[in-house]
């Protein structure tokens, strides 16, 4: 069987003998990497979760004991907490300084090539050492905060010993962050509007609120959409940040579900545990996922 | 690039991996020119420890001795978070990267139990030596000597699979101008004389300690839950923390202590704590030397000279916590006999002194008689390790209970009060715990 | 007015983004004293000690080394078998549909967080004795940079139109030629996007090294930056100079190539 029937949108190429062989070939290299160090560990993953394990070796099988387990685990459901809280609010700052920020350089002016090359910096830095500025801000007795507060007068500042100001500590470090990625793709959707619409507001009269409303907005939807899907689902993932500026403290206040489950495997040598939240967790990022691309059409269809 | 078939690509490929391999020989230079040259039968050694300024007299003084003593020592530093899974991952998958592993003495049980370290004593560490300090030597044993077995353990001989390497543990630093009279014998007279301090406008608070949850609180609260008589697990490994005397430790610490502490403490770690009592705005804190010995530079504290140490105050008992640094040599190390014969080297009377004199606690008793110690907190912590000092209970699982407790303690400290019903919530997650990880029958 | 308005928000998000880095800098050239007791607010006798201590007491030196050969490996093995497995999905239709499932595979190990897979590839890793290994780190990352680069290479290929792969063969081109001649070059622009997306990641890549390398001869130079941090008795002056020379070289990079970069991050959301 060596000739493919033809079809009718010619998006596929034709061919006869080894040619036929060839996209398998091509594609070999890929599928086998993935499948060994991707799909078998992932499975193999999955197979931990329902034993009990003891000083890293399985001891005896327990099903979904495991995932049972998990949801009246006050540690989990905590760190849950936490971790929907703080991708909630990252993500929505995010997109709010991110929008701003597009608009403010929707058009030309001086600087602006400046501004757009400085922005690239945070969203490029090793995670790890954004981790390691922020330290240096927030640090009671060497940070940034506490030696302009001395140099003006004031006390030592006191933000990452205290579960709440820890927390929005971390949140500001994810705006710093990752920000200039929605700007850049907000921007680059602005970009690509189509300009009459724009025209014609503009001959109609309309000022500029009502012009962005009625018209920016709703054209920037998917785009929007897009960019805000893609940046929760990475926020989920957070460890690097969290590792290095609070290691989850103090107390859980920043527990993220990632560091809970290292914490988990790692130092409570609970591997079957871990393996069990560890797929829940990436269950719950699908579920979003999915859920998001239905809305993604929804509003594109609109 | 624009110009490639898969032929050619696997033609850069190949020219890819030489390159790299070029850089593998790179990295191989680069890391020998780190290591200093050394004589050719030199005793390599491999040493794995976590970032901690108790070992500092041990990095600046023992280890140029070590080397003329004909060790050629490697020290591999990471930071004490990643150490304990690095480490047991090293042991058990047999990786062979480490000769020694200076570990903390609550992971002997989880390195004990999966048997990844070598029998030191069979290799030539006598462990009934008088020298040592009985309380330390005893923590090298697994399964331990006295005390209840984890399961699996019950009929196993006990055998020397660490040794102490430098000890360490709690102690009460104090203003000698509130308690005037040397080290508050009580934890009645620290709270009193403590307040009375206040009053005379010489301190702020009586006592400082650490609040947030997990090992922090559960590290403060120990002393006095011992000193009121506690005990964690009977032979059997049930829950005794939450019988009266505990109840009453808890109660005392959430509510007294509290009270006469510092507002924020319920979120205090070592930097707030020792910021008080270094500041001078504490009257006493029990703390491990480490963070004690601050007390004497100048350049660290606001009250030079006023600051002494002493033993725990006593309740019932006067008993602090043990947690030194305890060097254990896995199965898999390159330079096994290296390793033991460095180990009998370091635990000798000589070194040992000299240990002392470089300022560190050291672990035998002809250390402690050194005439000269290095810091003024050497003898006083003789004093404690004679009234009494115990180390964590000595079971794989501590890590786990140790955060529920200390979940269920910071939220009473929070609340100020329910100390004894905190013990209750966490003696019931404790057993569940337990019993899900085999403890019982 | 209005162009002061601007200039005035321009300097804000300057100095914004710039004041952080500017304090990690500063920090690295003072002693550990200055920083914790002084609290000054720029270096009052800067010096490179911090930095000359790093590479010679810390081995910082390994780290990077360990970072770039292992990023260059496995960024290079991933686009080459990636853009393979692109190209076929994108041009070919294959049997029992089996590109919907490769695309569903491939959609499903991007969106799901890398920590999912954390501990398999651990205990695989484990397994085949690749602990603390360079290849154990260059079979990670080139696994998780191939599932992206075939998913990005292959919208890249879409854009380029059949006709002119069809009309080469008619001219007497093998499908080879064809590919090697019309396709790859336009593919270009692609093929850089990609590859550098996917040198970001893996040179910043921190999870995996963490729990996959444990000594200077494989620990990445994130991982290493982590032996630093310690909650106990921080050194601080370490701890910003190796934040300094583990920013620079990514930064430079990105900042080099700047236009391709923003085109491979926003290809995904504005068609």
């Amino acid at each position: 069987m060596t000739t493919e029937a033809p079809t009718i949108r010619r998006e596929r190429l034709q061919g006869a003998g080894l040619d036929a062989a060839l996209p398998y070939l091509l594609l070999a290299p890929a599928v086998l990497i993935a499948l060994v160090v991707l799909i078998y560990p992932l499975w193999d993953g999955i197979r931990a979760s329902t034993q009990f394990y003891r000083y890293g070796k399985p001891l005896r099988d327990v099903g979904l004991g495991n995932y049972l387990q998990l949801w009246t685990d006050p540690e989990f459901l905590n760190s849950l907490w936490v971790t929907v809280s703080f991708v909630t609010l990252a993500v929505a700052i995010e997109a709010v300084i991110g929008l701003l920020l597009a608009l403010f350089c929707s058009r030309e002016f001086r600087g602006i090539r400046l501004l757009r090359t400085i922005l690239i910096i945070p969203m490029v830095i090793t995670p790890v050492v954004v981790a390691i500025v922020f330290r240096l801000i927030y640090a009671s007795d060497a940070g940034m905060l506490t030696a302009f507060s001395e140099a003006l007068g004031g006390q030592p500042v006191q933000i990452l010993g205290q579960s709440g100001p820890a927390f929005f500590a971390l949140v500001a470090l994810d705006v710093w962050e990752w920000t200039p990625l929605m700007f850049l793709i907000i921007l680059a959707g602005l970009q690509s509007l189509p300009v009459e619409p724009f025209e014609a507001a503009r001959v109609d009269g309309a000022g500029a609120w009502r012009t962005f409303v009625d018209h920016t907005l709703p054209m920037l939807r998917p785009v929007l959409a897009v960019a805000i899907v893609l940046r929760t689902i990475d926020a989920f993932g957070t460890f690097d940040q969290v590792f290095v500026l609070t290691g989850g403290g103090p107390g859980q206040s920043t527990l993220l579900l990632s560091i809970f489950g290292y914490n988990t495997a790692f130092k409570y040598q609970q591997t079957g545990y871990a393996a069990a939240l560890f797929v829940t967790m990436g269950l719950i990022v699908l579920a979003l996922a999915l859920a998001a691309v239905r809305l993604l059409r929804r509003v594109e269809a609109s | 690039m624009t110009d490639k078939n898969p032929f050619q690509r696997a033609m850069n490929r190949r020219t890819v991996l030489q390159g790299s391999a070029g850089l593998a020989v790179a990295a191989a230079l680069g890391g020998t020119t780190t290591v200093p040259a050394r004589a050719a039968d030199a005793k390599k050694v491999i040493i794995g420890a976590f970032a901690d300024g108790g070992l500092t007299p041990f990095k600046q003084k023992i280890i140029p001795l070590a080397k003329t003593q004909g060790f050629d020592i490697t020290f591999l530093e990471d930071e004490y978070g990643v150490t304990l899974e690095k480490w047991f991952a090293d042991a058990q998958n047999k990786a062979g990267q480490y000769d020694l592993y200076l570990l903390d003495d609550p992971w002997v049980p989880q390195f004990g139990a999966a048997d990844v370290l070598e029998d030191l004593g069979a290799g030539g560490i006598d462990g009934t030596n008088s020298d040592w300090v009985g309380p330390l030597i005893d923590m090298g044993y697994w399964p331990p000597r006295q005390g209840p077995r984890v399961k699996g353990f019950e009929t196993a001989t006990p055998t020397l699979v660490t040794v102490p390497f430098v000890g360490d543990l709690q102690t009460l630093t104090y203003r000698n101008d509130v308690f005037t009279d040397g080290a508050p014998a009580t934890w009645d007279d620290v709270i009193t004389k403590g307040k009375a301090g206040v009053a005379a406008g010489k301190i702020k608070y009586p006592v400082v300690f650490r609040g947030v949850t997990g090992n922090p609180i559960v590290t403060s609260w120990y002393p006095v839950f011992l000193s009121f008589g506690g005990e964690f697990f009977d032979d059997k490994w049930n829950v005794t923390f939450n019988n009266a005397k505990g109840k009453a430790a808890a109660d005392f610490f959430v509510g007294t202590m509290k009270a006469n502490a510092p507002p924020g403490v319920v979120e205090f770690d070592s930097d707030q704590e020792g910021a008080a009592i270094l500041g001078g705005d504490a009257g006493a804190i029990i703390q491990y030397s480490g963070n004690a010995i601050k007390s004497d530079d100048p350049a660290q504290t606001k009250v030079p000279g006023k600051l002494d140490f002493g033993v725990v105050p006593k309740q019932e008992k006067a008993i602090a916590q043990l947690g030194i640094f305890i060097a254990g040599v896995p199965k898999s190390a390159p330079n096994k006999q290296n390793s033991i014969d460095f180990l009998k080297w370091y635990t000798s009377a000589d070194t040992q002194a000299k240990l002392a004199e470089a300022g560190s606690i050291p672990v035998t008793r002809s250390g402690f008689a050194v005439k000269d110690p290095g810091n003024r907190l050497i003898p006083v912590a003789l004093k404690q390790l004679d009234a009494g000092a115990l180390p964590r209970p000595r079971m794989p699982d501590w890590a786990k209970i140790e955060e529920l407790l200390g979940n269920a303690l910071n939220k009473a400290l929070q609340a100020g009060s329910g100390g004894g019903d905190a013990l209750d919530a966490a003696a019931t997650q404790v057993t569940a715990y337990l019993k899900q990880a085999g403890y019982y029958g | 007015m209005l162009r002061t308005a601007r200039a005035a928000v321009t300097t804000l998000i300057l100095a914004i983004v710039l004041l952080p880095i500017y304090w990690m800098v500063s920090t690295s050239l003072k002693p550990n004293r200055e920083i914790t007791q002084d609290g000054t607010l720029y270096p009052h006798a800067p010096s490179f000690d911090n930095y000359t201590h790093l590479f010679s007491e810390k081995q910082f030196g390994s780290f990077l080394v360990n970072s770039v050969a292992v990023t260059v490996i496995s960024v290079a093995v991933a686009l080459a078998a990636g853009s393979l497995g692109a190209y076929a999905i994108a041009r070919f239709r294959l049997r029992f549909g089996l590109e919907r499932w490769i695309g569903l595979s491939l959609l499903t190990l991007r969106i799901v967080p890398p920590v999912v897979v954390l501990i398999p590839i651990y205990l695989l890793m484990l397994h085949l004795s690749l602990l603390d290994t360079w290849l154990g780190l260059i079979i990670t990352y080139t696994a998780i940079n191939i599932t992206f680069c075939v998913w990005m290479m292959e919208s890249f290929f879409r854009e380029i139109p059949l006709d002119l792969e069809e009309a080469a063969m008619v001219d007497g081109d093998s499908r080879f030629t064809a590919f090697r001649r019309i396709v790859l070059p336009l593919a270009a622009p692609g093929l850089a996007a990609t590859a550098i997306f996917a040198t970001i990641v893996t040179f910043n890549e921190f999870l995996f090294a963490l729990v996959l390398t444990a000594t200077p001869r494989a620990m990445t130079m994130p991982r290493g930056t982590a032996t630093l941090i310690g909650r106990i008795d921080t050194d601080w002056a370490s701890m910003s100079a190796a934040g300094v020379v583990g920013a620079l070289p990514i930064v430079i990079f990105a900042l080099l190539v700047q236009r391709h970069l923003v085109r491979g991050l926003t290809m995904g959301a504005v068609k």
